[in-house]
């Protein structure tokens, strides 16, 4: 029953983000956390995870969506900043940190409002 | 439990960069020490980060958090500066006084890129923890 509420393919795509932005965070954490590593490549969720989201949603597939996973893989477009091969930049690392907040708080936003809409529909009024 | 995304990362790293503040104020406090417990002038040490890009490979399949920085302290090849200094009670036969070879303004370089970079993680474990603060805000009216 309750698939008929949370089951709608945008619901399902905001949590898909949602993660995405979780793993995210993981990933320049790391990055951060390896800028003196020598050799050390920076890791990112790649564009590709955000590009098959939008075509399920598009095709409004429910089950292909739910084997999406976001996983954070070596960037290998990221030029190499010292001659020993490490590829982290700390600017646009922290940039992207906040850029990733954002969407984070975001997708909370979007998935508290399907939530609060639901409870005035349950309940009849608007809370 | 983990309920901040890259914590584990941000820990490591922060606690990498101390190990690295203490090694730098060790340098700079016996950068004159011309006589240790076996014998010879004090050794100037130095912080290597291992590379991680092994396990980088490895930990593709979102468990980041393996990929964080481990580090070795190893001891810096360098020669001993020698001064002529007859007077001194650690002089050679010749009168040479062997001093580590310890140059202020690159520990003190160093100093602050650790610094810079031991910041960069509190960023990080801040950010992280915004994120789980709003996360656990889901549904609240």
């Amino acid at each position: 029953m309750t698939e008929a509420l949370f089951g709608s393919v945008n619901y399902m795509a905001e949590k898909r983000s949602l993660d995405a932005c979780v793993e995210r965070q993981r990933a320049l954490a790391s990055n951060i956390a390896n800028l003196e590593t020598p050799g050390f490549r920076r890791m990112d969720v790649p564009a590709q995870f955000r590009s098959q989201l939008s075509e399920a949603v598009r095709r409004q597939d429910v089950s292909s969506m739910n084997t999406l996973r976001p996983n954070a893989v070596i960037d290998s477009s990221a030029p190499a900043r010292t001659p020993d091969g490490n590829s982290v930049n700390l600017t646009d690392e922290l940039v992207a940190m906040q850029d990733n907040g954002l969407e984070h708080s975001l997708h909370i936003q979007m998935i508290s409002g399907r939530m609060s809409r639901l409870r005035a529909a349950i309940s009849g009024r608007m809370s | 439990m983990n309920l901040i995304p890259g914590a584990n990362s941000a820990s490591q790293g922060l606690r990498a960069e101390q190990v690295r503040l203490e090694v730098i104020s060790q340098n700079i406090a016996n950068a004159r020490t011309t006589k240790t417990a076996d014998g010879g002038p004090y050794q100037r040490q130095s912080v290597r980060f291992k590379a991680a890009l092994g396990d980088a490979m490895a930990a593709q399949s979102s468990s980041s958090a393996k990929n964080e920085p481990t580090l070795e302290i190893v001891r810096d090849p360098r020669p001993a500066v020698r001064v002529y200094q007859p007077g001194h009670p650690d002089s050679d036969k010749e009168g040479f006084v062997a001093y580590p070879a310890i140059n202020i303004h690159e520990e003190m370089a160093d100093l602050i890129s650790a610094n810079r970079s031991y910041e960069a993680n509190i960023a990080v474990m801040r950010n992280g923890r915004a994120l789980a603060q709003q996360a656990l805000s889901i549904g609240k009216r």
